[in-house]
This record gives C-alpha cells, structure tokens and sequence, in this order.
C-alpha cells in the first residue's frame, strides 16, 4: 500500500471517529477501576442449600439466598465465592454423583420464600469444578428447588421447578433430560400455581421417585401456602408414570411436604406435612405405601414455607434433623426430637460429613455453622460475607462509617476504613430483628434505627449509650398506622433535628423523633383488598411483613425543604411543594408504568429542585420489568431512562453530586452506570458479583460509591471521580489523565489487625497518591513506562503503569527510591526504607513509544497535622543527611569488598602473595567486620549489630517519622557518623600502606589492581 | 514489527476474525504464528530474563533462567548481595530460607508439582496434545477493557496436601493480535486458597525474531524485563542445591 494512501485512509478513520459518539460499555469504559468488598461477615448470611462431595469430606458448597455458591476445600475452615457472576439467589447445588471433582450443577432461585427473596434465572453447569459455568436453560423458571441424577447415568437428570412465587406460571414440575441437558420433557404438571418443592431418588433404584408438589402464592400483602395442588407423588419407571402416595396423610388440601429417603435403608421415608389437621412428622417403612403420624412437635411444623428440609443420617436411618426456627434432632426414628444447638435462628439445610456423621454443616439465616459433636456445640464460618443489606447510609466522619440493616440480622455500623484492614470487630450494632434502614444524625453523634415494621424505631446517643424508643404512633379519633416492613425514614439537609417517618402518612419530628407531627393525609390507596391481616394460607403466618399499602420512600430536596417527594408501595408518586400542606399524586403522568407498581425509591436533584428520579419494581406481581424514571418538571412530566443495557427490575438510583449525567442505578443483578444521563448503561462488573443492589449512597467528601448489597455485604467503589470526567473530549484522546485533588501524606496511624487467616477482613482502601488515566487502547505491544519526576524533570520513582483500555489507577505511595546499602552477611530491614517526598508539586509522566503524556500530582501534608514548616524542613535535612550516610557506608564496604576479593584472587593463584596479600585481607576484613555484620542470620541467630546495623535502623526511624528528630536522635547520629568517618580514615590508612604495598606487587607481576567504580556511578549501578 | 506492518496486520485480523469463529487450535496457532513461528519457539532451548521485581515498596533485581529441559534458577539481588535465591535442576527444587539466608530443599510435593511443570515452557500451548494438556475455547470476554478469546487449558493433575487437585489456567488472548494479555490461576494453598491471581502481561517486545512480554504483573508484584538472552550457555552450578553450605 502507498504511503499517502495509507495516510489518506487513516485520515478518513479519524473523521469518522469524530463524526461517530464514542460509546464505550462495561469493561471498556471503566477498565480496572475497581470495586472493595468490605463485608462484614460477622452475622453471614441466609444459606439455602449444601452439598459435600461423596468421596471428598474438604470438599463443601454453599448455595446462599443472595451470595452466589461458595466452595470450600477445606473441610468447611473457609470458602470461596465461585458464581460471582450470575444470579446470586440459589435453589440448589449439586453434584454429578459420578464426576463430582468437576460436575457442579446449579437451579438458582431461593426456594425458601419469604417476603423478601430474590429471583433466578436457571440452570447452571460447571464442568471444572466451579471455574466456568454454561446456562442450560429454565431461564423463566424462577426457582428451582431441586436436581437429580442417575448415580449410574450422568446424563439422565432429574429437574423440579418449584416456579414463580408472584404468578402464574407453566414452567413448574419435574423436568427429565436423558441427554445430559441438551433437551428436557416435563414429566409431571399439576397447575400454574403448583410447583415442585422436593425430588427424592432411591439411591439404591434409580427408576424410583419420590416428588412433592406445592401450591403457593405471594402478594405484595399477602402469603398462601397449601391447596388442593400440594400432594406426594411417586413413581417406579423412572418418571413415566406418577401416583399419590397419601396413606395415613390427613385429608383436605395440604400446603409444604419435607421428604427425606433414608440412605442406609430406602425403604424408610419421612415427609412432614402442613395441613389444618393432623399436621406433623409422618413415617413410612414400606417405601410410601403406608405412613404413620409420630410427631407434632412445634419445632417440626413451624412455617414449613421456611424450613422444609429434613436430613437423614447417611448411616442410621433412625437419626434425622428436621430445619426450623432451631433445628431439631431425633435419634429414635423420629419419634422425639430435642433442639440442635446454640447458633443463628432459622435452619434451611444441614449435611453430614460423609465419613463421621458427628460432624455436620448447618445453613442457617445468619451463615454456615460446623459441629463437631453431632449437632450439640456450633462454630460459625467466619469469612462468608453474604450479609443481606436492605438499606445502607454512610456519615461525613473521616474515614466514614456505613449505616445498615440487614436480613435478620439486625442493624449495624462500621468504617470504611480500618488500620489492618476491616476486621469483624469494627462492627456495631445498632438494632435488633431484622434490620432497615439506619440514619446517622448529620451533626450529632446520634444514630436512627428501627426494627420490622417499625415496631420499634431506636433514636440512640452514642456518647451517652442510650437508646431511646421513638415510633410514630397513632392517636386518638385517626386511623392505626401502617408501616411497611421496610419502613421509611429520612433525615434533613437543612435542619439537623428534622426527622421524618412514612407509615400511611408522612410523619416529621422537629426534636429527633421525641415529639411528630402528621404532615400528609393517607398518601397510599389505602386499598382495603390489600389489607390482608390473615396471611399465610394453612399455616398463619403473621410476622407483618405483608403490611402493604404504606409509603415506602421519602425524599425531601436539598435544594428546597418544602419540597418532599413520597412513593408508596402502591404505586403512589406524591409530592408537596409546600412542606405538607398539599400533596400531588404525580402518577398518572408516568407513562409505560404499570398501575399500582410498588415505588421502591425516590432521589430528588441535587442539581435541580424540580428534578427528581423515580425507581419501580413490580417484582410482588410478577412484572420483572426495569423501571426508571425523570422529572424536571416537579412530576408534570416524566421520561423513562430504561434502555436494553439493563438486567434486572432496579431498586435504588443515585444522582451524582457534580455531574448530572451520572447515574449509578442498583438492579436485582448488580449495579448501571451511566454517563450520558440514561442514553447508555453499562453493568459494572470489576470485582463486583451480580448481587442484588438494594441501596446505594455516594460519600461526598471521598467520591466513593457505596453499595448495600443483599447478599454480598457492603461494597465500595473508591472515588469515582474519573467517572465524571469521561467526556467525548477526553474519551477520544490517546491518553487522559483525571483531574484530581490534591493528594495528602497521611499522618495519622496506629496499630490494627489480628484476625485469624479464617476471619473475613475487608480491604481498606489505597491512602496513596491515585493516579488515574484513560487508555483509548489497551497497551500490549512495546514499551510502556510511568515515572514520577519532580517539577524540574528530575526521576524520583518509576512505577508499573497499568496498560488497560478505560480507566486505570495506580497509586504512589509518596516515597522516592531507597538507599543503596551495603552488603552484609544478612539483611537489614531498615535499609528497605525509602525516603517520603516534601510536599509539593510533581509530575506523572507516562511514556508510550515514543510519545510521553504528563500530568501534574500536587502533595499536601496531613492537615490535621501539628507539625510546623521548619521542623519539617529539619526532618528533611537530617533524613538526608541519613540517607546519603547509608550510601557512603555502602560504597565503603563496596571499596572493602572489591580489595579483598582481589587479593583472594591473586593468591589462590599465586602463593607467594601470600604474606602481602593477607595483610590486606586481614586489615580490610577486620575494618569490615565493625561496618556491617558477616554472620548470623535474620531472625535469633542475629549477629552483635555492626554500624550497617545501627546506621539503617535510626536511618528507617527518622525517614518514617514526621516530626522534627529529638536531640538524643541527633546525637546518636554523631556517634555513628563518627564511626563511619573513622571507618573511613582506617580504611584510607590501610589503602595507603597494605593495599598500597599488594598493588606494587602486583604491578610488578604485571597483574592490573583492584577495580572500583566511582562513588557516582557505583550508586547509579 | 514495524508500525505499517502491524496495522496491516491488525486490519487483516480484524476481518478475518469478524467472519470466523475462532477454535482454540487457530487461535493458539495465530498467537506462535505472530510471535516469531511455533518452529522457532519449537528451537528455543533457553532464556536469561534480566529484570527489576517490584513488591511490598520495594525494587529487587533479579536474573531467572529457565531452560526447555525444566531447570530453573532466580538469581537476585539484595542489599548488595548477589545470590542464587532459589532453582531446579530437573530433580530438586530449592530455595533460600528467609531467615537464614541459607539453601532449603522444598517440600517433595513442590518438587513433584515443579517437576510435572517442567513441559510448560517457553508455553503450555506448545505442542499441548503432546504434552497431554487440553485446551477449550470458553468464549469471548472483555478482559483489560479489550475484547479477548478466553482459552482454558487443563495440565496435569497437582498434588495438593496428599490430594490429586485439577491444575487449570485460563488465558485470555487479545482477538486483536492474538497474544495473551492475562493469565488466571487459582491459588490452592494457604489463606488466599481458592481465590484467583490474574496476572497481566504486556510490552511485548521482538527478541531475535520471537516476541516476549516484557512486563508482568500481579496485585502483589511486577516484573519489568530489561533484556531477554536467548539459549544461554550457564554452568551446571547455577542450578544445582548448594550441598554442604
């Protein structure tokens, strides 16, 4: 090709380049920015299926309501996420029982239904033991409560659909693939509402089936469990055909069945069955045909929506465990049971090790305990960090805290950063029950919590340490308040005290909740069919988490106090502009939004006092959809910000404080961001799972984004700055560098750690100059080079550069390059010390090919700190002074080192030096020996330190301090100066008479003398 | 390569791979294919890598020799001493204890696992049916912000404490060029057990004709190579467990 062509051809690309909207998604737009998973793991997470490996007792998986499958191989010690991205609620895991070092599948979709459970999106197959996953389907299905396999055939697989728990659905039953996946009939159907809540397989005959069927439906306001659908079923020609197996069963419509197949005997079944009557433990010892009532016990029949699962010991088919608030064990075929254990509430699965069934593994609410002594004593797994954040908040401290509440598991605060990492033991708490949403007062040290339903909402001073109980209640002559299970409170921008509550009606306090006021009339429906104060179906269940028709988000602008914005779990959007007087129910002008679709939040501008944005989840109808609207207009008008870009229906937005374009959107499946005020999504997915989103808040003196995750914990994406600054402009360019704060030599710092390896601890984030810059390209080919210099050009470090499309952060931890230190015996660790740099300004200067890119880096000292101008100036010296002390010593025993090894040489070869040749190894040495040390080791075996020794270590102390060296510092850096003078007197002394006197031999034998580098360049080398 | 030269390549490559899918074989073959010819990575008997190592705030330098034939040695320097830290001779594998300094033979399970490891250079892509290894084509993912084929591949079985433990690795090649530019591997001991090391690899430079990353790097540590020599002639020595020190 001619080279004008070529010329001509690129021309032509970069106009088209101009002409075209530079739209980068996902990993090309944020390139290694990075996400932080700070848990915490303390209170774990709602675990819903295990499963051990048949021949492996390492080898465990957890299969968690919204943290994914976790593997452990190590015997339950610690586990590890492997299904970070895809749906992270599970029904099952499995494992082909005649691979399972490689064969994993995977039915996602909880299938313990309580109120607030996520969704699945099918089935799942590893091939290598968790590495890599393939959907093989059900993409509709929900939830799928269970797997089955041939132990003789892996390719024929059983699958039951327990189904969509909001709606209708056809795609429920047993499903039967005799191809290893590649197609699947559904072998057995009752109705839209019925699904398969259990397989069983006779592990001696895999022709014989057991499945139990559920009728099932949840509503926004309401739970039915039983019907004339829920029913046992058997079969012995491997799923052909299907009959009731109900003798000794109560009659009339029955909800949730438990079975179990007893494995050391198939003929021994249990099922515990919900019913009106007669419900309870039931007992078959002729494989089905016959069943016997042989226990009612409260622990065996409670809310069997939540702990249908019972486990027979692989050995004795006389001892079982049935899951429960407790968990309860039988060792008499069922017929007593006593509790397991102290541990967290509410057990969904228990395994038994495969080889000692005193050892077991418990899935509870709040995580993975292990017994050792058969279920009596429990230990919780300390680093699965699957807490289940409904809300999250974060404070203006430095470092800040993070506010939540979680699943059953309370309410707690924390930081988001702690020195050794963020350990379990930075953790408060701040509530019990199941925990919400948590507000930090904005000039007090006062928190806000509140339990389900508001049933109590805690106003606690953390100064003083007292709590004081502070719900809204109704009052006389007006109607009794109802509060969402997740019920909203707000906090002012404008007026500290102010503090705001949503029942039906909106509620504010002006003294922190001591005193309210109703500032709205009923602002839901208040649809009376939606009332349901008898939920539960067969078995009652009122916990009041079915509490509907009730505000459910609160907003009041930041720009205008009387502007407040409230949406209601209904499908109400109201707004006053006049602090409560009239109210505006703005929904009808949202177009493309179906009626009644539960508002889950609402953000009002930063930037706009007529903007706000409206998030709806229609998830408790079945409708999966996204919804995300705009207003500038005071809800006159909205316009829907939903493109193909997004997975999941969404929960939270958030607005970004500088850039009105930057959207940061929370999904069932992770977290959206956009930079183009909607036109474009992209899921963020750099050490970010497709956890479900439920909260998202930005820290407004950090920039970190911060993410309530329900299932995965707290997870922070540090300064998202950059993010702000991807215009068309700069995402054109070659190279970018973000504009940046200045960045500040921490001075504080303290002493941290001490968790066990087994212990989750949270990263802590980089306190180093960032460094943050676009590439148009990922560099792979030639050289690539990133040096700090000083404003005069002047090379002080060079760092590894990252070389990703998008954004790339590298840090700089403010030091220059350490001193050259002279060679000992062993090492000494204060000679890795590097120098920290003087506040000021320096450049980044990225070189690429031939082409350099620069950017400025301005270094601030700590402002909190008390240290004056020319003590630090005097730090500096004698820091210098210190440094250049270690290279002169250095080059010494440099010196000493060459001499000697030269006169080794020569009379090895040569032994008629010797006389003249020990001398100098003789002086040298004995010199050297008081210079560094030439024995010992590093660790008790140390030699007596020598000056090396001495020197490094007050070196190391002084460049790590911040202040002004003390006298006695001052003076112990004499006498080491002293010493190396004299070192260096002695060492001129000898070179003048022995060295002097061996090179005049050696000239004589014409043998060139001992070669050394100048001082200058033996420091270069 | 010179520059017209590559963006014709690129060119050609950006066509060719949006009219056909890619195996692994073909992508492997392009990736020995664009750095130098598999006959002449197939001819390589050695490499001395001169580098600098960048860990926990501090700049070692350091040397590592590997040879087709499995030895290896990381010769480094520290505080101004220059010492073998730790190499394989085919059959012991050792390294310098911490403490004190000394030479220590590793565990006979490292050893067993080092010796398994020895086919893997200068690539475990290399004539991998030979070596036993199996490769599949996961699919296509955006790793590095830059599309990339993700290519598996599956070597001998490691022993882990007394268990057989599958030795996967998953490498993702830039569509582009072909070359890989990360490297996954799952950590299987110690409390960082079951988690991923993502190694990144770039400045791919031509040395004598084949290509070679120049820079390497992890979230604990970075290797920047200043010089490649290839096929080395060293002293058996260098290899060797220093006995009796």
């Amino acid at each position: 090709m001619n080279k004008n062509l070529l010329l001509i051809f690129a021309a032509l690309l970069c106009l088209q380049v101009q002409a075209q909207e530079i739209v980068l998604k996902g990993k090309e737009l944020f390139g290694t920015l990075e996400a932080r998973q700070i848990g915490p793991a303390l209170m774990s997470g709602r675990i819903i299926d295990l499963e051990n490996h048949p021949t492996n007792d390492r080898i465990i998986y957890a299969g968690t309501a919204g943290g994914g499958v976790w593997k452990s191989t190590s015997g339950g010690a610690s586990f590890t996420s492997i299904f970070d991205d895809h749906a992270q609620s599970i029904g099952v895991v499995k494992l082909d029982p005649n691979d399972p070092d490689n064969t994993i599948w995977v039915g996602t979709g909880e299938i313990w239904t309580r109120n607030s459970v996520s969704i699945g999106d099918g089935l799942y197959k590893s091939s290598d033991g968790g590495a890599n996953w393939k959907k093989v389907g059900f993409e509709n299905s929900e939830r799928i409560s269970s797997i089955v396999i041939n132990p003789k055939n892996s390719k024929e697989i059983y699958v039951g659909v327990l189904g969509a728990l909001w709606s209708d659905s056809e795609e429920r039953g047993v499903y039967k693939t005799i191809d290893g996946g590649a197609t699947w009939e559904k072998i057995l159907y009752v109705n839209q509402r019925t699904g398969i809540s259990d397989i069983l397989m006779d592990p001696k005959d895999p022709n014989t089936l057991y499945a139990s069927m559920w009728e099932f439906r949840r509503t926004a306001w309401g739970f039915n469990s039983g019907g004339p659908g829920s029913a046992l079923y058997k079969s012995t020609d491997a799923g052909k055909t299907w009959k009731k197996i109900h003798n000794g069963f109560p009659e009339g419509d029955l909800g949730r069945f438990a079975i179990a197949v007893a494995p050391s005997n198939p003929n021994i079944l249990y099922a515990v069955i919900e019913s009106k009557e007669d419900k309870g433990l039931y007992r078959s010892e002729d494989a089905g045909n016959n069943w016997k009532l042989l226990n009612g016990d409260f622990g065996l029949v409670v809310r069997p929506f939540y702990f249908s699962r019972i486990v027979v010991d692989p050995k004795n088919p006389d001892i079982l465990i049935k899951g429960g608030l407790y968990g309860s064990i039988s060792r008499d075929g069922g017929k007593t049971f006593k509790s397991m254990g102290d541990m967290h509430a509410d057990i969904h699965d228990v395994v038994f090790d495969i080889n000692n069934s005193d050892r077991m593994y418990v899935g509870t609410d709040g995580g993975v305990y292990r017994t050792w002594d058969g279920g009596s004593t429990l230990d919780i797994v300390d680093n699965l960090p699957l807490s289940q954040f409904y809300h999250i908040s974060v404070d203006n401290e430095e470092p800040y805290n993070i506010y939540g509440g979680l699943q059953d598991n309370g309410s707690w605060w924390g930081p988001s950063s702690s020195t050794g990492g963020i350990e379990a033991r930075d953790w408060n708490r701040i509530g019990y029950g199941d925990g919400f949403r948590v507000l930090k007062h904005p000039t007090k040290n006062i928190i806000y919590s509140e339990m389900q339903g508001a049933q109590n909402v805690w106003r606690y001073d953390v100064d003083k340490n007292y709590t004081k109980n502070i719900q809204p209640l109704s009052i006389k002559g007006e109607a009794d308040l109802r509060f969402n299970w997740n019920a909203p409170m707000a906090i002012s921008d404008h007026q500290p005290d102010r503090f705001y509550m949503g029942s039906q009606f909106l509620h504010v306090s002006e003294d922190m909740g001591t005193n309210w006021k109703k500032i709205s009339p009923d602002l839901t429906t208040n649809d009376p069919t939606k009332q349901d104060k008898e939920s539960g179906g067969i078995s009652v269940d009122k916990s009041g988490a079915e509490t509907h028709t009730t505000i459910f988000t609160i907003a009041e602008s930041p720009i205008d106090q009387k502007v407040i914005w409230v949406g209601t779990d209904d499908g109400n959007v109201q707004i006053t502009k006049d602090g409560g007087q009239t109210w505006t129910n703005t929904i009808e002008n949202i177009k493309g939004l179906p009626k009644n679709t539960w508002v889950y939040h609402i953000e009002a501008s930063a930037h706009n006092k007529g903007t706000a944005y409206a998030v709806f989840d229609g998830h408790t109808t079945g409708d999966m959809n996204t919804y995300v609207y705009k207003t500038s207009d005071f809800g006159a008008t909205w316009k829907s910000l939903v493109t193909d870009d997004i997975i999941g229906f969404a929960r939270n937005i958030q607005e970004d404080y500088v850039n009105e374009d930057l959207l940061y959107l929370g999904t069932e499946f992770g977290l959206f961001i956009t930079i183009d005020g909607g036109k474009n999504w992209s899921r963020f997915t750099n050490n970010m799972p497709a956890a479900a989103v439920h909260f998202i808040d930005l820290q407004k003196k950090t920039n970190d984004l911060v993410l309530g995750t329900h299932g995965r914990g707290i997870i922070i994406i540090d300064d998202i700055s950059p993010l702000r600054q991807l215009s068309q402009e700069n995402l054109a360019k070659d190279v970018h560098f973000f504009k940046a704060e200045p960045s500040i030599i921490k001075e504080k710092s303290g002493f941290g750690g001490g968790s066990t390896e087994l212990q989750f601890v949270g990263d802590n984030p980089s306190t180093n100059t960032k460094i943050a810059y676009y590439l148009k390209k990922r560099h792979t080919f030639g050289k690539m080079t990133l040096s700090i210099q000083d404003a005069n050009g002047k090379e002080i470090i060079d760092l590894t550069p990252g070389k990703s499309k998008g954004i790339n952060i590298i840090t700089w931890n403010h030091r220059k390059k350490g001193p050259k230190v002279a060679a000992g015996k062993t090492f000494t660790y204060g000679g890795f010390t590097a120098p920290r740099v003087a506040a000021g300004t320096y450049k980044a200067v990225l070189s690429k090919g031939k082409k350099k890119f620069e950017h400025t880096i301005v270094v601030k000292n700590d402002p909190d700190s008390q240290i004056t101008k020319e003590e630090r100036v005097n730090h500096a010296k004698i820091t210098q002074e210190l440094f250049d002390d270690m290279e002169k010593l250095a080059y010494l025993v440099y010196q000493i080192n060459q001499n000697v090894k030269k006169a080794q040489d020569v009379l090895e070869k040569d032994p008629s030096s010797q006389k003249i040749a020990n001398a100098v190894i003789k002086e040298l040495n004995t010199l050297k020996e008081t210079l560094v040390v030439t024995s010992g080791d590093n660790y008790v075996a140390e030699a007596e330190p020598q000056l090396r020794e001495k020197l490094s270590k007050l070196y190391s102390k002084v460049a790590n301090q911040f202040e002004k060296p003390s006298a006695s510092t001052i003076e112990n850096k004499e006498v080491l100066e002293k010493r190396l003078n004299d070192g260096e007197i002695l060492f001129q002394k000898i070179k003048d008479k022995q060295v002097n006197k061996f090179n005049k031999y050696l000239e004589k034998k014409e043998i060139a003398p001992a070669k050394a580098l100048s001082f200058e360049d033996f420091i270069k080398k | 390569m010179n520059t017209l030269k590559s963006i014709l390549v690129a060119l050609v490559l950006a066509i060719t791979t949006s009219f056909y899918g890619q195996t692994a074989d073909e992508i492997i073959n392009n990736y020995f294919e664009n750095t130098g010819g598999k006959a002449n990575w197939e001819k390589l008997d050695g490499v001395t890598m001169k580098g600098v190592m960048k860990m926990q705030g501090m700049e070692i330098p350091f040397e590592q020799v590997m040879m087709k034939d499995g030895r290896q040695a990381t010769t480094i320097e520290l505080q101004g001493n220059k010492m073998v830290w730790g190499a394989f001779d085919g059959e012991t594998y050792w390294s310098r204890n911490q403490m004190t300094m000394e030479p220590e033979k590793t565990d006979s399970e490292t050893t067993e696992n080092m010796k398994k490891q020895v086919k893997d250079w200068p690539s475990p892509f290399l004539n991998y049916k030979e070596k036993g290894y199996t490769v599949e084509l996961i699919g296509k993912e955006t790793m590095d912000g830059t599309e990339t084929f993700k290519v598996k591949i599956t070597k001998d079985p490691l022993l882990i404490n007394g268990q057989s433990q599958p030795n996967i690795s998953h490498y993702y090649f830039d569509t582009e060029n072909f070359v890989p530019i990360i490297i996954e591997e799952t950590i299987n001991e110690g409390p960082m057990k079951g988690k991923t090391i993502k190694l990144s690899i770039s400045d791919y430079q031509e040395v004598e004709g084949l290509y070679f990353p120049f820079s390497q790097s992890s979230e604990f540590q970075s290797m920047n190579f200043k010089e490649f020599d290839l096929n080395p002639e060293l002293e058996k020595t260098l290899f060797a467990f220093p006995e009796g020190k």
